[in-house]
């Protein structure tokens, strides 16, 4: 008996000093961003950067961070979060731990917990960020933890509470996104590898099913809608029951994830052409030094990487900053034309002039383009299996439309986007060249309704019930 | 030492009791009152087993801690007494657990008639579900009818589909149709006391009433994947009017076709 409980107890301390090393461990608990495939095929110099010249890697940390300290670069049209104020009065003496901060018109005074640093852009204390013990949002009076080193005039910018969108959305990103999404964004989470499709790769900045036109970006409203009603037919689940906060700091994640990867692709695309690993290979077989490139390299290093970056970072901030605006959504110039047994015989004629070669004359998705070997993006070879390459380089089967399922949703909207603007980062095409909305519109009603078809092309007999009557056939 | 085992086994159905004491007023019992009846006679089916599985547990516990308790009392020199293969022990610790289950059997038959038994559900429910409730790993996928349709099996060309919420009138009894597209799962709704689960080929229906309008969580109770714990939904009990309007809303978002009209043009 005694011999039995002694045992026990002993395998009992073995198991809590496992778990308390585990952990104590800091590296076990700190996460980090990775970089691209793309950007390990440069030549390490390239990535790491030589002679105090910053390469890739560090280009990308010094405007990114890590996940533990997030930079926000200000560039980037991401709400951080915070508050932007300005000092109300000068502070009379010195090591100044109170401050009267002022609003611009319009901007409301934040409350409570969202106060919990005030961060100095301007003036003699710019770049100090001090924590606030208090905040009386009336008055706006921020009481300071301890004193600052600087001391602030009236009228200096600060930001109150910066960087609380961001950090809010990372740990939402974490816990919610990140075991298929993967830390850095790169669809290579934990669970991902069991998954088809497989979770979208932020760091190309495409996403599929927007309501943008073909040359934009996502909204942040697309990818609201996408974790509000999930992705039917993938393993995208609905988020709905989160709070509209919630969703938002996500999204503003997500973005920034997206931002990140491109900005890193972008800066790789400039540097793989002479430094990659292969093309340094190529050019030392053929007489080149390998010192004479190093020091070509940290010429470019030196004079133009930071201005590349600033205009990478400037073309991010065009792009995104415009997929939010109205001239980037979709407006279909009429409305959709009625359901009626002959817009969809009409859409089923236009259907098999385009459509039917990838998604099939019955609309299962096999086409005979389904059949093809396709030619691989960056290499004289063929991609190893058949079928449409997305962006990502996985096989895309063109959707089957005989379920019911529309991944990118089922509004007649919905479907209108896809077909007239196509889908990001696949073989889908922008039919806005080809067809006329009104046109397009047939096509929607048409495979709106082959889910229902007792054979290919034989329409139903009902109609879809309550489908707004388009003005033109009104009138 | 020799006694050690006896009180450590006297010590537990201890703990038990005083656990089960405190538990309702610490707010370790259920989450808030039955939300139906239903869930009233179901939380009192678990009661009673609670009791007679306690009663049983503490009896039990108490027996062997007194059997080691007199093992233990006596000297060394003592041989111990066999009692297996005891015809009337055998005998009474068979009968007695047979009628206690039997009881149980008989007892919660109407329960559970009424619960899962079609021709006793509510004459309401009989006109049809108001709902399709379909699982998938990990979300649940919810399809109405269109406005003034009956739910088929099949989807319909004006069903409206949303996902994770449920909405449903108030104050009378409701049927959905439980199914799922994958694994199993199972539906369960912790203030309503419900819980059904959804067999892959099936289609289970589940009916409640409701008195009060406000939020009700839905869970699955099926360990289904490693999104399991993603699965939740919310049910939304509201006055008919509400649902109404909340159908007309949904009709109106499902139709959206993105045409805005110049109004500023025409003026």
């Amino acid at each position: 008996m005694s011999l039995t409980s002694g045992r026990f107890s002993w395998l009992t301390v073995v198991a809590i000093s496992a778990s308390l090393a585990a952990g104590c461990s800091k590296s076990g608990l700190e996460s980090s961003f990775v970089y691209s495939a793309k950007t390990d095929s440069l030549i390490p110099e390239a990535q790491s950067g030589i002679k105090g010249q910053a390469g890739v890697k560090k280009m990308v940390d010094d405007r990114f961070g890590n996940p533990q300290h997030l930079k926000a670069w200000s560039k980037l049209p991401i709400d951080f979060g915070g508050v932007t104020a300005s000092v109300g009065e000068t502070p009379s003496g010195k090591a100044v731990k109170e401050i009267l901060l002022q609003f611009e018109e319009g901007i409301t005074s934040p409350s409570g917990d969202a106060v919990s640093s005030v961060q100095f852009v301007g003036g003699a204390a710019a770049g100090e960020t001090a924590a606030v013990l208090s905040w009386d949002a009336e008055s706006g009076k921020a009481t300071l933890v301890s004193a600052l080193t600087g001391s602030p005039a009236q009228g200096d910018q600060v930001v109150i509470g910066g960087g609380e969108v961001i950090r809010n959305g990372r740990v939402l990103y974490q816990r919610h996104c990140s075991h298929c999404h993967g830390t850095s964004g790169d669809g290579a989470g934990p669970t991902a590898e069991y998954l088809n499709p497989r979770p979208r790769d932020y760091r190309h900045g495409v996403f599929k099913f927007t309501s943008t036109n073909s040359s934009s970006k996502a909204s942040r409203e697309d990818l609201s809608r996408i974790l509000k009603y999930g992705i039917p037919g993938t393993y995208m689940p609905s988020f709905l029951l989160l709070k509209d906060d919630e969703l938002y700091a996500i999204v503003e994640y997500v973005r920034f994830l997206a931002m990140r990867g491109e900005f890193e692709r972008k800066l790789v695309t400039e540097l793989s052409v002479d430094y990659s690993k292969a093309s340094v290979a190529d050019q030392t077989a053929s007489g080149t030094k390998r010192s004479e490139i190093i020091e070509a390299l940290t010429a470019f290093l030196t004079e133009d990487f930071s201005d590349v970056a600033n205009s990478a970072g400037d073309e991010l901030a065009e792009a995104w900053s415009t997929a939010d605006t109205e001239e980037a959504l979709v407006a279909p110039t009429v409305g959709r034309v009625a359901d009626s047994p002959e817009s969809r015989r009409r859409g089923r004629e236009l259907y098999l002039s385009k459509c039917a070669d990838c998604h099939g004359v019955s609309g299962e998705g096999n086409g005979p383009q389904t059949t093809i070997f396709e030619k691989l993006p960056d290499a004289d070879a063929l991609y190893p299996e058949a079928g449409l390459h997305d962006e990502w380089g996985n096989v895309t089967k063109p959707r089957n439309l005989t379920q019911g399922i529309y991944r990118g949703g089922r509004r007649p909207i919905d479907l209108f986007c896809r077909m007239n603007e196509g889908i990001k980062g696949t073989k889908m095409p922008a039919f806005k060249t080809v067809f006329s909305n009104e046109d397009v519109w047939h096509i929607v009603n048409y495979v709106l309704s082959i889910p229902f078809e007792a054979e290919p092309g034989v329409s139903p007999g009902s109609i879809a019930p309550a489908t707004p009557v388009a003005p033109a056939a009104a009138e | 030492m020799k006694k050690f085992w006896a009180i450590f086994f006297w010590f537990w159905p201890v703990v038990a009791l005083v656990l089960c004491v405190m538990a309702p007023s610490q707010g370790w019992w259920f989450p808030g009152p039955p939300g139906t009846q239903m869930g009233e006679r179901i939380q009192g089916l678990f009661e009673l087993i609670l009791g007679i599985v306690t009663v049983t547990f503490i009896g039990t516990n108490f027996a062997l801690g007194w059997v080691l308790w007199q093992a233990a009392s006596k000297g060394d020199d003592k041989k111990a007494f066999y009692s297996h293969g005891s015809h009337s022990l055998e005998l009474i610790w068979t009968i007695v657990p047979a009628f206690v289950l039997l009881f149980i059997a008989l007892y919660q038959m109407d329960v559970w008639a009424e619960y899962r038994v079609q021709s006793f559900y509510p004459e309401e429910t009989k006109q049809g579900s108001v709902a399709e409730f379909m699982a998938r790993q990990f979300e649940w996928r919810v399809r109405y009818p269109a406005i003034g349709e009956t739910l088929k099996d099949e989807a319909q060309p004006g069903d409206l589909y949303m996902v994770n919420e449920l909405h449903v009138p108030a104050g009378r009894p409701v049927k959905i149709n439980l199914r799922t597209q994958d694994v199993q799962h199972a539906f369960f709704a912790p203030q309503l006391r419900l819980k059904q689960d959804a067999v892959p080929g099936l289609i289970i229906p589940v009916w409640f009433d409701v008195p009060k309008a406000g939020n009700y969580d839905v869970t699955c109770a099926e360990l289904c994947g490693w999104g399991h714990y993603k699965m939740k939904a919310r049910i939304v009990v509201e006055s008919q009017q509400a649902v109404d309007a909340y159908m007309r809303k949904l009709q109106e978002e499902q139709t959206e076709d993105g045409f805005v009209e110049e109004a500023a043009e025409e003026e």
